[in-house]
């Protein structure tokens, strides 16, 4: 915008008074273009996102209920305050400023691009008052001979100039980082990509979840709340799932020993943990959870006092067994670390006319249960629990288009504030005593107390030119 | 826990740097800002080391991992960044009054630090990732720039009134110009946004890595994003005519009480998938 409105040199009146109204579709177009729009819809979007963030989004509409008073529910419900970011209203906020942006660049981009390649290389007096940074001074010798040494200056201090002879004078421009000029169209030019690659991915891709229990396989999906069915060209297998822990007991890892079944061979198998999905054809799976596929069962040894074998027994929780001319067992709970003795199973034996005896069963000594000296030992062999994995499951081809506005994005904003466009004008003139008349000027786009340092090393070089 | 010492040494620090700025501008008094300066430099030095340690001392307990993943690390990270963003700021511009406003924050960042649970506790699966490194540092180093912002906002609204009135005396009369302070209101927030840009996409790469999806308009990435339009429309409000000065410090200010928020008010008021709530 800088470079627009230098165009516009200061001074001097526009040729035709702006009277006229403009028509209504000018007012529309400079509606669209201006930059009060631009942060009118950036405060807008940042005040309705909070609104999101205080009322928790897509919950079941019980939860509202137990928050809200009905006229509030019913208001709310109203304007999407519930799924707001899906909201049509949102959206709306959301084209609005897609539409400035794309405006704006529309409006702008041709007129910078025609400064950038038609840079003002003639420096008369009009350029002259518009620049702060100026200098002027007066050397003997010939104009051409003044011209050569400091088109030779500018190019070692500052970059090589052009050269512009006109009426008897002479003209040298130099500039460097005309670059950054580029750099606010790139930014929101990645805006655009972002949300392109956003749509892609809502419209091609899906978002789904599955669990697997041990041993079993997946092949179908569900997507939308159950609204959209896929059935995916291959199906996964989850091997195995299980949990590593920290010395404290806390969660280390959470994995899923995953094969993908294709045609009916396995073509690729990997272990998945949080932070690192398994892919194949574009389709990604995240450990996203686990649990208990069906009842837990404990596994128990019977034997015989002589230590014969007299089967073994899976117990379900609180389901008692019944074993003929003995009694009943059944299972009351485990611990995995009893009395800091390891794994252990509490039991109630029952047999008709007695008292019921429980006690546990500790895995790690068989043994000790012949301390009952009963007609029959039972030994702990483990709990045998049968996990799913909770897969996320998403395909999304819109995603790299994303990732390319958001490098584009993070390379727009480093260009726009941290590169500057900046110009050197020296023009040479012959004077009346014999004496060249040397003029310099420069300026900057951005960061101009920098430019301010720069330019003062660059007039001391300049000057010292020849003496 | 010998890192605790040390942070525990350099929010003394930062208090004792934060005293010394504010007496120097009450004695006006050059010479005690001088000796904040080299407070400051030596908390930096502590804090380094302090960090290092922690750092060590994950390894030793097997459970080695990067010191910004509860609050009480990203509080003493937090400060780390304002102090170092603040030591090259004074340098810069060379004028040691920013420290009054500046140095503050880091020490009531500390002391806040200082009633949150600083054990080094392992990670959980969620933030076992490379991406943790990228994310953190870059949001952090984003938050810095913005209270370094915020502080020389601060001042112009103090500065701004006596300026107006043309009078140049007391303790005000000792911050610098309002030309200067408006520079470094903009500068510290062109530093600020794109590691705030960078801290968001890197979240969002992460969230994509380990949960499918690089959006899911959770608090936490709502609020930052809201920081992130409120600091751009700061940026777009300075190309156009009349929102340099006034606006501009009260508009930075705005950001910053958003990025406050954004880092501590969502995971002490709403529930999210950020972990340090305690």
């Amino acid at each position: 915008m800088e470079a627009v409105s230098e165009v516009r040199t200061k001074g001097v009146p526009p040729a035709v008074p702006a009277e006229r109204t403009p028509s209504p579709i000018d007012q529309v177009w400079d509606f669209f273009i201006s930059v009060k729009l631009a942060i009118f819809t950036l405060i807008i979007l940042a005040i309705a996102s909070i609104f999101g963030t205080i009322v928790e989004q897509n919950q079941p509409p019980e939860k509202y209920h137990q928050i809200y008073e009905d006229w509030a529910f019913a208001l709310m419900n109203r304007i999407n305050l519930f799924d707001m970011y899906h909201s049509w209203w949102f959206l709306l906020l959301l084209v609005l400023f897609t539409t400035n942006l794309t405006c704006c660049t529309i409006d702008r981009f041709p007129k910078m691009l025609r400064v950038v390649r038609n840079p003002r290389t003639k420096f008369d007096g009009n350029l002259e008052k518009t620049l702060s940074l100026s200098d002027r001074w007066k050397r003997k010798g010939t104009l051409s001979d003044w011209a050569a040494k400091y088109a030779e200056a500018l190019s070692s201090s500052f970059a090589k100039p052009k050269v512009t002879e006109d009426g008897g004078e002479v003209h040298l421009y130099a500039e460097t980082g005309v670059v950054s000029r580029f750099g606010v169209y790139v930014t929101h030019l990645s805006i655009v990509i972002i949300f392109i690659g956003a749509i892609l991915g809502n419209v091609l891709g899906f978002k789904s979840y599955v669990n697997i229990p041990e041993g079993e396989e997946a092949s179908h999906l569900d997507a939308r709340g159950g609204q959209v069915h896929i059935n995916l060209p291959f199906s996964v297998r989850n091997n195995r799932f299980w949990v590593e822990t920290y010395p404290n007991g806390q969660p280390r890892k959470f994995a899923s020993d995953l094969s993908v079944i294709e045609s009916g061979r396995e073509v690729l198998r990997k272990t998945i943990t949080v932070n690192d999905p398994l892919q194949y054809k574009g389709i990604w799976f995240y450990q996203a959870s686990y649990g208990q596929a069906g009842d837990v069962t404990a596994q128990i040894a019977v034997r015989r006092p002589d230590g014969s074998s007299a089967g073994t027994l899976s117990l379900r929780p609180e389901k008692p067994i019944r074993i003929d001319g003995y009694g009943t067992i059944r299972g009351l709970n485990a611990d995995q670390n009893y009395q800091g003795k390891g794994p252990a199973l509490h039991v109630v034996v029952e047999k008709p006319g007695k008292p019921a005896e429980n006690f546990w069963l500790l895995q790690q000594l068989p043994e000790q249960d012949r301390q009952r000296k009963d007609a029959l030992v039972f030994s702990f062999g483990g709990l045998n629990s049968k996990m799913y994995t909770g897969l996320q499951v998403a395909k999304d081809p819109g995603v790299n288009v994303v990732w390319l506005g958001c490098a584009l994005m993070v390379i727009g904003i480093v260009m726009a504030f941290f590169l500057s466009h900046q110009r050197v004008w020296v023009r040479l003139a012959q004077g009346q005593d014999d004496r060249v008349e040397v003029v310099l000027a420069g300026s900057a786009s951005r960061n101009r107390l920098a430019f301010e340092k720069k330019f003062e090393k660059l007039q001391t070089d300049v000057k010292a030119v020849g003496q | 826990m010998s890192n605790v010492i040390l942070f525990n040494l350099t929010t003394v620090l930062f208090g004792v740097a934060s005293a010394l700025y504010l007496g120097a501008l009450y004695a006006k008094n050059e010479k005690i800002s001088v000796a904040g300066t080299w407070v400051c430099v030596l908390a930096a030095v502590v804090s380094t080391a302090a960090l290092g340690v922690r750092w060590y001392e994950s390894y030793q307990m097997g459970i080695g991992r990067i010191p910004v993943t509860n609050l009480y690390e990203s509080l003493v990270f937090f400060a780390w960044s304002v102090n170092l963003f603040y030591l090259i700021v004074e340098r810069k511009y060379r004028n040691r009054t920013f420290g009054a406003f500046v140095m503050p924050i880091a020490f009531f960042t500390m002391v806040f630090a200082v009633y949150n649970d600083s054990s080094i506790q392992p990670l959980v699966p969620a933030l076992q990732s490379y991406w943790l490194h990228a994310h953190v540092i870059t949001c952090f180093v984003g938050y810095a720039g913005f209270a370094v912002s915020a502080g020389a906002a601060l001042m112009y609204l103090l500065k701004s009134k006596q300026e107006a009135a043309k009078i140049n005396e007391g303790i005000v009369g000792l911050l610098p110009p309002c030309k200067t302070l408006d520079d470094l209101i903009y500068r510290a927030i062109i530093w600020g946004f794109p590691f705030l840009t960078a801290g968001i996409i890197t979240g969002a790469a992460w969230a994509n890595y380990a949960w499918g999806t690089y959006w899911s308009w959770d608090p936490k990435e709502t609020w930052s994003l809201i920081v992130w339009l409120v600091y751009a429309a700061f940026l777009h409000a300075r190309v156009t005519r009349g929102w340099y000065g006034m606006r501009a410090a009260i508009l930075s200010i705005t950001g910053f009480a958003a990025t406050v928020f954004c880092y501590l008010g969502v995971n002490l008021v709403l529930s999210g998938l950020h972990s340090y709530g305690g």
